[in-house]
């Protein structure tokens, strides 16, 4: 079936790519939703199953498969508005569009990926479709953005392949399983500890560009920083859960062996300097998509402290991530309209946001109440598990740490937050070609409202899903 | 038989230290294909016909023909000649490199795990630190992804090293991924060659704070 899906991908992708016509792009784009959709149910049906050898329908993949087809939805509706305010060739056109069909059909690949060697190519693939979306608006900046990307990840992923490899070495695996996950689990206290250690060292430096936390986060801010909207909506949600997808593989191998602690350790020594560097580096940002940027690279500090604290950290890691991109998403969105207003991503560009589109102002307000972690927000929830997990696990410490660094991005954050919405008014401001509308936003208001309902009473479907993801790990 | 191309091998490394010339780069790059496909030649021969011929010829047609004649493709576009622009002196660049061979002779002797070829072993360690270091002394994006080659085959020869049988499909897939990456970066070093007139890193220093 998912063979079925990538050659639905594939053919769409390809069409958008050679007609470069408008109406065929809109067409081929509600095929993909709908296959995507469709394929989506069927995944979820068949949960714990495997579809050919190399891809199993599992529920971690299965959770971030259903916020990748809600996002997915979000940000083709946000990209069809994207083109109508501003002006591109019809080549650069079609080729976003097709680069975003190929890069969701990359990310669904790896979501279900069994054999880790298949997930790192899924991850790879994911690199170079969202560095051609990076370069979508051929700006200096976007070309230096997309090549750092680029380049940095392939690099970063290489030498995460090189871990993968060292787990090949797991005595009694041959032929075709060989480095399949299930495989791998039942070996994981063969291998030799040095190995294991060393296999994940590697593999979180590498993946840490596609999550987007500390030894090689850089990458992913700049990436931020030039996208156009919906696309950074995607790389800080979609793709960081990707790259936590690839690192929790990695960590569930582990987890049954001696080595659990030690890479706990390491889990919990990233997380708080990601916690650090985002606290330190979000002091100086003028840059709206900057400051969101760094918010990306806390949460996900937060999610690694989630792993390294264990218990219900591992619950509360992922519940943090899955609420996570659906604010995120939100707030990318919100900026793109922002941006339509005052031409520009810079604080001292903006103000009075309130007057000019209430309603837009109203969902800004709300997204900073949930990314901030202010209940009802869902965020609030997972955030108060982990760090009761660190305080339960005696790393009080470091928690006490961590509060306090969240204290100074919860004060930037509301600090660049009122000043758009109610500082005064920039001088040149221009509404007279602006519109916006309405229904634009309706779709930041929805995915806010699933945070704050999952949040307060999650369903059972919800919390079996995410309860059998970390079963592996107890 | 493979000692000799393994000891050419590491030649290359130093010879890559050496060179100065851009279009030196990409006749190592062949020779290091070349050798590759040798190494895998003479290593590999207790496998079924059909997967070893197939595991060749997508060895030799990717690491030996395609990639160096795509960036040879790129050089010649780019107008690349004379590399003058390291940030360390080739002298020490040599010194270095040798010290990188003799850190990762010391360490796979060490190591002394019945899984591991430590002939292989030895040359792959030193092929992935030497191309780390290749990209950091390098001014030039161009050479930066003849390091990232070079990171490639190091690591094409560490899982030779230990003995990973992966199936077909993935490891077509590996390659694969591995050359759709190269061509993507080879086109974006011509956009920024055609952008900024030139292919120095210098330039990409716009986003900050």
């Amino acid at each position: 079936m998912i063979i079925l899906y990538f050659s639905i991908a594939f053919i769409l992708a390809s069409l958008v790519f050679f007609f470069k016509n408008q109406t065929v792009n809109r067409i081929m784009s509600g095929l993909f939703l709908l296959s995507q959709i469709g394929f989506n149910f069927y995944s979820i049906s068949n949960i714990g199953k495997y579809d050919s050898i190399y891809y199993k329908f599992d529920a971690l993949g299965g959770l971030f498969s259903i916020v990748l087809s809600i996002l997915s939805l979000a940000t083709f509706y946000h990209s069809y508005l994207y083109f109508q305010r501003h002006e591109f060739s019809k080549k650069q056109e079609s080729a976003y569009y097709s680069a975003l069909i190929m890069l969701i059909a990359s990310m669904m690949s790896a979501n279900y990926a069994e054999n880790i060697a298949l997930l790192w190519v899924s991850i790879e693939a994911t690199t170079l479709f969202v560095s051609l979306l990076i370069f979508h608006e051929r700006t200096k900046d976007a070309l230096e953005a997309a090549w750092k990307y680029l380049f940095i990840s392939s690099v970063g992923v290489a030498i995460a392949f090189m871990g993968i490899l060292f787990f090949s070495m797991a005595p009694g695996i041959n032929g075709l399983s060989t480095l399949s996950l299930n495989n791998l689990i039942m070996n994981a206290k063969d291998i030799n500890p040095l190995w294991l250690k060393i296999a994940f060292l590697l593999v979180l430096t590498g993946f840490s560009a596609k999550m987007g936390i500390f030894p090689l986060h850089t990458v992913t801010v700049d990436a931020h920083t030039v996208a156009p909207p919906p696309i950074s909506a995607f790389i800080s949600t979609s793709l960081m859960n990707v790259g936590f997808l690839g690192i929790f593989r990695i960590f569930t191998i582990i987890a049954k062996t001696s080595t659990l602690y030690w890479a706990q350790n390491v889990l919990l020594i990233v997380g708080i300097i990601s916690i650090t560097m985002s606290a330190i580096q979000i002091l100086r940002t003028k840059h709206y998509k900057r400051m969101f940027a760094f918010s990306s690279l806390e949460h996900m500090g937060i999610v690694a402290l989630g792993l390294a604290a264990g218990g219900i950290g591992y619950y509360a890691a992922i519940l943090h991530l899955v609420f996570h991109s659906f604010v995120k998403a939100s707030l990318f969105y919100q900026i793109g309209q922002v941006h339509s207003i005052y031409k520009s991503y810079y604080f001292k560009d903006t103000g009075k946001y309130f007057k000019f589109y209430s309603l837009g102002g109203l969902a800004f307000l709300l997204c900073f109440v949930c990314i901030t972690a202010i209940p009802p927000s869902g965020l609030f929830i997972s955030e108060f598990l982990i760090f009761k997990a660190l305080f339960i696990q005696n790393r009080i410490i470091v928690a006490i740490l961590a509060l306090v660094l969240l204290t100074v991005i919860l004060y930037v954050f509301g600090k660049n937050t009122l000043h758009l919405l109610y500082a005064d008014k920039p001088e040149n401001v221009d509404l007279n070609n602006v519109t916006i509308n309405k229904f634009e936003t309706l779709s930041q208001f929805v995915l806010l409202g699933l945070v704050i309902y999952l949040g307060i009473s999650p369903p059972i479907f919800f919390t079996d899903l995410i309860n059998s993801a970390i079963s592996i790990l107890k | 038989m493979i000692d000799i191309f393994i000891i050419l091998y590491s030649m290359t490394l130093i010879y890559f230290a050496l060179a100065e010339r851009v279009s030196k780069y990409v006749i190592l790059l062949f020779i290091q294909g070349v050798l590759l496909f040798c190494v895998l030649f003479f290593s590999l021969y207790k496998i079924e016909i059909f997967d070893f011929i197939f595991i060749l010829l997508e060895t030799i047609l990717v690491k030996a023909i395609i990639l160096p004649w795509f960036m040879n493709k790129v050089r010649r576009q780019n107008q690349l000649k004379r590399e003058n622009d390291t940030y360390i002196p080739v002298f020490y660049s040599i010194i270095i490199v040798v010290i990188c061979l003799l850190v990762s002779f010391f360490l796979s002797s060490k190591l002394q795990d019945t899984q591991i070829h430590s002939k292989y072993f030895t040359v792959a360690f030193a092929s992935v630190i030497f191309g780390i270091y290749f990209i950091i002394i390098h001014r030039n994006i161009f050479s930066h992804v003849v390091g990232y080659l070079i990171i490639e085959n190091g690591i094409f020869l560490i899982s030779l090293a230990l003995g990973s049988k992966m199936p077909m499909m993935v490891n077509l897939a590996v390659l694969l991924d591995v050359l759709m990456g190269v061509l993507v970066l080879g086109i974006f070093v011509n956009r920024i060659g055609n952008t900024f007139e030139s292919v120095e890193i210098g330039h990409l220093t716009q986003l900050k704070d």
